[in-house]
Order: C-alpha cells, then sequence, then structure tokens
C-alpha cells in the first residue's frame, strides 16, 4: 500500500465516515441536477430531506464545498451552455434552466463565462462552421 | 487573470504525446518547436476543446528539482493531478483494457469516487467522478 492509500483511509475515518449523511446530501445534489427548470430554494430541497435548512447548508458546503445556492448556478450555466451550443434561443435556454428573468440570465452568464449568451451561441456556430468546412 | 493552462511534468514529450492522445484521449491543441528537441506541446479535452490546456512540459530532463520532486510523488503514490470524468469505473475498466496500470482500484470517499494510474511519464493521475 502506497503511502497515499495511508493517507486517504485515515482522511475517511476521520472526515468522510458518516455513510447515512453521506448518501443523504448526494441525493440533495442528485435531486438539483435533475430538477434544474423548477423554482429550488433550501427551503424546499430541506423539507425533502426532512432536516433544518442551516443544517443542509452546513452539510453541502462540507462535502461539495460549495453552498446549495452556488452549486445550483454552476449547474444551471453549465446546461445553459449546453442548450445554447445544441441551438436552442436565448429564451427558451433562459426558463430551460429555471431562470425567471431573460435580464437575470444574461448578466449571470455574462459575469460567469465572460459574454454574453447570444455571443457565446454564435461564436459556437462559428466554431462548428469552421470545424465543418476543415 | 485567467486560468488558461496548467502543466504536467513529462520525462519524454514525444511518449508523453501518444499516451495522452492514444490512451487517454486528449487532442493536441499547440504543437511549436522550442529548440533542443523540446517543443510547447498542449493538450485539450475533445468535449472542452476551448477550455484549459494541459502543457506536456520536458522539466524533468533539464531541471534536476523537478525529476526530484516527480520521483518522491511517484514513490509516495501521490497524483500529480487530476482530471474529471462522468464514470469511473467504466473509464477504469476502459484504461485496464489498454494496459494502463493502475495503483488505487476504483474507490469511494465521501461524495467523490476515484482512482489512480500510471501516465508512464513519471506521474501518478487521478480520475475523479463526483457523487
Amino acid at each position: 500500500m502506497t503511502s497515499y492509500e495511508e493517507k486517504l483511509i485515515r482522511l475517511k475515518s476521520k472526515w468522510f465516515s458518516n455513510e447515512h449523511q453521506i448518501a443523504s446530501i448526494i441525493k440533495t445534489r442528485l435531486y438539483i441536477d435533475n430538477n434544474l427548470h423548477k423554482n429550488l430554494n433550501l427551503d424546499l430541497l430541506s423539507e425533502m430531506r426532512f432536516t433544518s435548512k442551516f443544517h443542509l447548508h452546513r452539510l453541502f458546503k462540507r462535502y461539495y464545498g460549495l453552498t446549495p445556492k452556488q452549486y445550483l448556478t454552476d449547474r444551471r450555466i453549465k446546461k445553459s451552455k449546453e442548450y445554447l451550443i445544441n441551438g436552442m434561443s436565448v429564451t427558451e435556454t433562459c426558463y430551460a434552466v429555471g431562470f425567471e428573468s431573460l435580464g437575470s440570465f444574461s448578466k449571470l452568464f455574462k459575469d460567469k463565462i465572460g459574454k454574453s449568451p447570444s455571443v457565446f451561441q454564435k461564436e459556437q456556430e462559428s466554431r462548428s462552421l469552421i470545424a465543418t468546412d476543415s | 487573470m485567467k486560468v488558461s493552462l496548467i502543466s504536467i511534468p513529462v520525462r519524454d514529450q514525444e511518449k508523453a504525446a501518444k499516451f495522452y492522445t492514444e490512451k487517454l484521449g486528449f487532442l493536441i491543441k499547440k504543437d511549436a518547436p522550442l529548440g533542443g528537441g523540446n517543443r510547447w506541446l498542449t493538450l485539450v479535452s475533445p468535449e472542452w476543446q476551448d477550455g484549459p490546456e494541459l502543457l506536456l512540459e520536458p522539466a524533468p530532463m533539464h531541471f534536476e528539482p523537478s525529476m526530484v520532486f516527480q520521483d518522491a510523488l511517484m514513490e509516495a503514490g501521490i497524483p500529480y493531478t487530476q482530471f474529471d470524468v462522468d464514470n469511473v469505473d467504466s473509464e477504469y475498466e476502459r484504461l485496464k483494457s489498454l494496459n494502463v496500470e493502475f495503483s488505487v482500484k476504483p474507490t469511494e470517499m465521501g461524495t467523490v469516487k476515484f482512482a489512480v494510474f500510471n501516465d508512464t511519464c513519471g506521474n501518478n493521475i487521478q480520475i475523479v467522478e463526483q457523487l
């Protein structure tokens, strides 16, 4: 056994031994992934897991390094990139990933990706045309 | 500032390019001569070709402390870096069928599953799936 494996075993027994807790937080993450289009919030997620929202917030951050809201935002932006690349319109994409207004979607997208959804989509279309030509 | 490139030390750039493209599936993005047989050789993920580039850097051949550090990590089994995969189990089976050697089989810890393999160029590499 390598020294790395020994360290991992120690780490697991110290920090990742509560399997029930870990399984519960993984279920929360999967629920977020599968319901990006819905109006997700901490109240809803915590009710589903029969726990307090403060506890859920703390556990999610502990095991994923992000708060549920940060994770949800990252997933929505990632999914919106997939939709835009596949040709979905900016407006459809906005609502398909759970944003309630085009303005807030476009602003957040630009903050995270560095360009607006429409510019991102045009660039992807140009890339795909270049790839087809070459 | 933007993170656009990470580097990994390799003992032989040509051998590394073959391993990282033929076995791991990366694509060569840039390949320019730098003199003395060295190259500026970068790779990208096929599904994220405008994402960060991975530089295959021949540092261990030109700067001894780099080789010492790399050897120490290898001996301890510590990965030099890690790559995300969708499914560790299937990637483990795929790479095993290509004769890639693993020091850590697929293992769950907390909210991740991971495995560690030898890149044949001086490094342990970890693949990780988020659970």
